[in-house]
């Protein structure tokens, strides 16, 4: 008797089974044991997470800490070029300070002694390889210029006065944008600024605001 | 959603098409080793994410073998990890009475039901998988012996084994 025909007698309960049931009781097993079938939801969820299996990966872990590496090394840098460039800035402004001081003393004040700006301006041509600009501001009248070096570099001096007070205009070319800046030494104002390529420090013992309104004729006109 | 890449695209879909039809008789065989809907709900879901990621070893042969073997491992190594299946003994000493169980006895009612599937949950894990492997997914005893590697032969003797133990459980259940 083979399993098949075991099965269907089981389903009558034909009492012929027992001799077949003593050599095989997996007929029982396989005719009466329970087939779980999967739940319907489980596919679903497995075509998901497939989906989910196959979907590119986008490398987000070392693409963060790639981005974060980025992140701190420009922050470092920056903080670095901001520190070098205050303490360049700050080089430069004892640089002014002392070329003032020097112009004040002795007798190196003028080399071109002129009211003119067009006696002034081209006395430059032939001794810097830039062209200051050369204005008259309305108030400063124009004494004159000269040659100076300011941290190392060659720049002209453009001398203006006020009542008793000199002012000092140092211009020198620079790729750098200078920060903008107003600072005081020893009751000496200083500002800083550039202009088409151009860095120029004033200063003078005139008051701030004069100085100021200097500064701001100066670059209009 | 993310566009899949094409030969993902066709790996997925070949899959699709050959091993997913087999749902059914991964989730018998995790239900009936693990005795639990839920944790065979789980792994017969990872069994497949395993048989998706290894689907290059699949050689073309049966789909329904290859996946069982799958998630006969997943459930073997997790219920190992959880330590609640202590492994059978291969003592051969271990033999059932010699006098067989009056058949006639048994009778296919629902108490009798409830007897067979007691009794099969009762089974060591071994014995347990040969026989649904043997009797609800009609494997061969080679299908059998490649999915849970082991020779024919213990193959054979855990099928002998394990029916012993159903014909004495029944006969002591029914009486």
């Amino acid at each position: 008797m083979n399993c098949e025909i075991a099965r269907r007698l089981m389903e009558t309960n034909d009492p012929s089974l027992a001799q077949h049931l003593r050599s095989c009781p997996s007929c029982i097993v396989g005719a009466h044991a329970r087939y779980y079938e999967a739940p319907p939801a489980l596919e679903q969820k497995i075509r998901a997470s497939l989906r989910r299996e196959t979907a590119p990966s986008v490398p987000w872990r070392p693409l963060a800490i790639a981005a974060s590496i980025l992140l701190a090394v420009s922050a470092i840098w920056n903080v670095v070029l901001l520190r070098s460039r205050v303490g360049q800035n700050e080089l430069v402004a004892e640089d002014v300070f002392s070329d003032h001081l020097r112009s004040l003393n002795g007798t190196h004040l003028l080399d071109v002694p002129s009211s003119d700006q067009h006696t002034v301006k081209p006395w430059f041509a032939g001794k810097l390889d830039f062209s200051p600009p050369v204005k008259d501001v309305a108030g400063f009248p124009l004494l004159g210029g000269r040659l100076e070096y300011v941290a190392g570099h060659p720049a002209a001096a453009l001398v203006y006065g006020r009542r008793a007070h000199i002012v000092n205009v140092f211009v020198w070319p620079s790729n750098a944008a200078a920060p903008e800046s107003t600072q005081t030494r020893k009751g000496y104002h200083l500002r800083s600024w550039s202009d088409n390529g151009m860095a120029f420090w004033a200063i003078s013992d005139l008051n701030g605001s004069e100085l100021a309104q200097f500064v701001a004729l100066l670059r209009q006109g | 959603m993310a566009v899949i890449p094409a030969p993902m695209a066709n790996k997925l879909a070949l899959f699709e098409q050959s091993v997913l039809p087999h749902l059914n008789a991964a989730y018998n065989l995790a239900r009936w080793l693990t005795r639990s809907a839920t944790d065979a709900e789980d792994l017969v879901q990872e069994a497949y994410l395993r048989a998706f990621r290894s689907f290059e070893t699949f050689q073309g042969q049966d789909a329904r073998a290859w996946l069982l073997a799958i998630v006969r491992n997943t459930c073997f190594t997790w219920m190992r990890k959880k330590g609640d299946q202590p492994a059978i003994e291969f003592d051969e000493q271990i033999h059932g009475p010699e006098d067989a169980p009056d058949a006639e006895s048994i009778l296919l009612n629902e108490a009798a039901l409830g007897s067979l599937q007691n009794c099969l949950e009762a089974l060591p894990l071994e014995y347990r998988e040969a026989i649904v492997l043997r009797e609800l997914e009609e494997l061969s005893y080679r299908e059998i012996s490649d999915i849970a590697r082991v020779p024919i032969g213990t193959v054979m003797s855990r099928l002998a084994r394990a029916r012993r133990r159903l014909q004495q459980c029944l006969e002591g259940a029914l009486k």
